[in-house]
């Protein structure tokens, strides 16, 4: 029957898409409780965080979106060179990805001035996500290029690798280099 | 090449179009990162909830993207209808929360695995009690959000990857988060 086989081929086409997901959500969930201890130095970190997170899905989701229609209708080729078109999607998207972290720093902080929670000062909060946003943006851009070029070349449709790539990375780096961040702040504010 | 030639490549017109609904997306998704701090003190208690919380609000996000894209294409081949009947419909539908079932049941078990590593006291069973309540809560939320969103996108003539994705996702993320810290909150 059409709509049986129609089940299966959903269920089968995207399982192994989520344990992959799930696999790198449990290791960034180990990252997010080490980051518990430090919510102590900067009150309002953890509000950052799912921000933090989604923000990494839908700037990179729309770059690798963009990429892989670029290679299936043969705008972009798939190797890392200066072609215009791929050189403005990269900078449209660390624009985005820098541009979205610094103001998911400051409209934190005034969050938590509105609720009246205890808050870090405004620049450690915003030193905290710029920092976590370039480290994040590079790897997830590189990384991103990588697999999707590569998979490409082996005749993988881009379409299907880019949102598990793009959540993977973006879960995993996203907390380590914020985790990175936090200690980096935490050493340099005084 | 021209600015002209580049069209919509070009980084100025990608990030105007794209930065205001970064940003209310993220007003948003502001909601889920209250909830999680205001949660704090049963993180701590529980650690391993900590560990539970980006697949527990990203999946739902996901569940609901898969199921927005795969109705968006078949809106547009007229192969399907907004007939709870169809079978078509009915297919996706089940799929996407077979899916859900097994996903969340697999987060039970590999937090009650790596409970062992941070320390934990929760049983099994109470962690597939929190993950799957709280997780087929979301994934028919997402369900519900990515069927009526997409209809609507696709009614309005909106290209739906470029707007009800995004916000199915964002939405649902945050649907997640509060879900999972009440039902988190009621069961340990």
């Amino acid at each position: 029957m059409d709509a049986w086989r129609d089940f299966w081929s959903v269920y089968r086409q995207a399982l192994p898409v989520l344990l992959v997901a799930l696999v790198g959500g449990l290791f960034s969930g180990l990252v997010l409780e080490r980051l518990l201890g430090s919510v102590e130095r900067f009150p309002g970190l953890l509000v950052m965080v799912p921000v933090f997170l989604a923000t990494r899905g839908n700037v990179y989701g729309a770059l690798g979106g963009r990429v892989a229609s670029g290679l299936h209708q043969g705008l972009l080729e798939p190797r890392f060179r200066r072609d215009e078109r791929l050189v403005n999607a990269v900078t449209a998207s660390l624009v985005n990805g820098v541009g979205i972290s610094v103001v998911i720093g400051v409209i934190t902080w005034l969050a938590l001035l509105a609720l009246g929670w205890e808050r870090a000062a405004l620049l450690e909060l915003v030193g905290i996500m710029f920092v976590a946003g370039v480290l994040t943006s590079v790897v997830m851009v590189v990384g991103l290029l990588a697999v999707l070029f590569a998979g490409f070349r082996r005749g993988l449709d881009p379409d299907n690798l880019a949102g598990p790539v793009v959540t993977t990375l973006g879960d995993i780096f996203g907390m380590v280099f914020l985790l990175l961040s936090v200690w980096l702040v935490g050493v340099l504010a005084p | 090449m021209s600015d002209r030639a580049l069209g919509t490549w070009d980084w100025r017109r990608i990030v105007g179009n794209m930065f205001p609904l970064l940003l209310v997306l993220s007003v948003l998704v502001l909601w889920a990162g209250i909830t999680l701090s205001g949660a704090r003190d049963l993180l701590e208690e529980y650690a391993i909830l900590a560990v539970m919380v980006p697949t527990m609000v990203g999946t739902g996000g996901n569940l609901g993207a898969i199921l927005s894209s795969r109705l968006s294409t078949r809106f547009h081949l007229g192969t399907i209808s907004l007939d709870p009947r169809d079978p078509v419909l009915l297919a996706n539908v089940s799929a996407i929360l077979a899916l859900a079932v097994s996903i969340f049941a697999a987060l039970a078990v590999g937090a009650y695995l790596l409970g062992f590593v941070v320390g934990s006291d929760l049983t099994l069973a109470q962690l597939l009690t929190v993950s799957l309540v709280s997780g087929m809560a979301v994934a028919l939320l997402a369900v519900a959000f990515a069927v009526a969103t997409t209809y609507a996108s696709y009614r309005l003539g909106v290209d739906p990857d470029d707007t009800t994705v995004p916000v199915v996702t964002n939405v649902v993320d945050v649907l997640g988060m509060v879900i999972f810290v009440a039902v988190a909150a009621v069961v340990v």
